[in-house]
């Protein structure tokens, strides 16, 4: 591969970034734009936040390499416009001051994930398997206790119980799968509480 | 997630208009204008140093106040500066020579004063006083502040509340050397870095999460 001259292209040791387009030709317009839309021009604002948004999306596109990433940044910068457009001032250029509320979200953005990151770790198979009963064998004496429990319990709450509480479906699933009312569901959930609470002792309080 | 072309239809049919913010200069004088009424309250309320007229005649004293005043004032006008997303983030050094004055006066009063009193020459009688000026200066112009510039949370909430601590520092130590007298200049010329530190360390801790507190919600139903 030869470029016209006939060298080797040269490396060079930059991303392969899109060329951003520069705001200078349109600052005049977004600025007017931005004027109108500060004295409560709907048609203005929206073809401001239009215009603006595909160069947004280049700018953000240089700091992301996630699409869903790069649309989000975007429209938390459209947000952030939206909240701060009176510190606008018309008889200033738009494009920096655009520019800066971009920069700083996504120094924000990149930060927040980094810290994220840094607190979370993904869920991996062995996370899985060792909070499965198999790997838990020493809380299986409170499981048979629990069950023998709820056997005791009156039948409607048994069944609020277990589909609430063991199979952990949501009031409506639950609603569904028995044919009780929600209504009548939470009183007996908490009712099958309060008892088992009594038959197991409470622990939550010394 | 909502669509991007959505999210701009709905920001744009829920816009109210808004009023734009005056220029940066004009909003930090009326907040220097809220700082000198505070402290005009306070010297009615507890009355200045009666020694007041005679310290004004050394310079030192005259010198390390002077330095305090500016430094509240070009650190106010440097934070509304700062606090507007097309400014220039150079503006955060322009507190910086009142700032060298002020500390590097306190520095040599420290110094002198040490000298010529020794160790056991801190006395602390006026602590309470002390603290009631500086809570009294400090808490209504931090939070006027903190509303004033409720909108650079989303830009540079740290520089901000740096330059507006220090602001609120100065301008506290100032009112402290205004009104709290005597021989306990060692512990005032103390008070003075510990009010600068501890605003400044109090605005970079909990700043960020005040600002928040205060900060527009960009919200979407207007």
């Amino acid at each position: 591969m030869t470029e016209p001259n006939g060298r080797p292209p040269q490396l060079r040791l930059v991303d392969a970034a899109p060329a951003v387009p520069e705001p200078t030709i349109r600052d005049t317009d977004w600025a007017i734009l931005m004027a109108h839309a500060q004295d409560g021009d709907r048609s203005a604002y929206q073809r401001l936040l239009r215009e603006i948004t595909p160069y947004l999306r280049s700018l953000a596109a240089r700091r992301h390499r996630d699409p869903s990433d790069v649309e989000d940044a975007v429209q938390d910068i459209l947000l952030t416009v939206h909240a701060i457009r009176h510190t606008f001032d018309p008889t200033r250029p738009f494009g920096p001051w655009l520019v800066t509320i971009a920069n700083r979200r996504f120094i924000d953005r990149l930060r927040r994930a980094r810290a994220q990151a840094d607190r979370e770790t993904p869920l991996m198979p062995e996370h899985e398997t060792f909070s499965e009963p198999q790997a838990n064998l020493e809380e299986r004496p409170d499981k048979y206790e629990l069950e023998k429990a709820i056997d005791e319990l009156p039948p409607m709450q048994r069944k609020a119980v277990r589909l609430l509480k063991l199979n952990e479906m949501s009031l409506k699933e639950a609603s569904t799968a028995s044919g009780m009312s929600i209504a009548s569901l939470k009183v007996n959930v908490h009712r099958a509480v309060k008892s088992l609470r009594k038959i197991l002792g409470d622990r939550s309080e010394p | 997630m909502i669509a991007t072309p959505d999210l701009i239809e709905s920001l744009a049919a829920n816009m109210k208009p808004v009023r734009r913010l005056r220029p940066p200069v004009t909003r930090a004088a009326c907040w220097l204008l809220l700082a000198a009424m505070v402290v005009a309250l306070l010297a009615v309320s507890q009355g200045i140093r009666p020694d007041l007229a005679q310290r004004l005649h050394d310079p030192a004293f005259t010198v390390g106040m002077a330095g305090a005043a500016l430094t509240g004032v070009l650190a106010a006008i440097a934070a509304f500066l700062v606090s507007l997303p097309d400014r220039s983030r150079l503006w955060l050094v322009l507190p910086a020579p009142a700032v060298a004055i002020w500390l590097s006066n306190i520095g040599y009063q420290c110094l002198t004063q040490w000298i010529s009193m020794g160790p056991n020459g801190v006395s602390l009688g006026e602590a309470t006083r002390c603290l009631a000026t500086l809570v009294l200066t400090g808490l209504p112009l931090s939070l006027a502040m903190l509303v004033m510039l409720r909108y650079a949370a989303p830009l540079r909430p740290t520089a901000v509340t740096f330059m507006g601590s220090l602001s609120v520092a100065a301008i506290t130590a100032t009112a402290l050397s205004l009104f709290h007298a005597g021989d306990a200049t060692l512990m005032i010329i103390m008070f003075n870095i510990g009010t600068a530190a501890m605003f400044v360390g109090l605005g970079s801790l909990f700043g960020r999460r005040m600002f928040e507190w205060f900060a527009p919600r960009p919200d979407i139903r207007g």
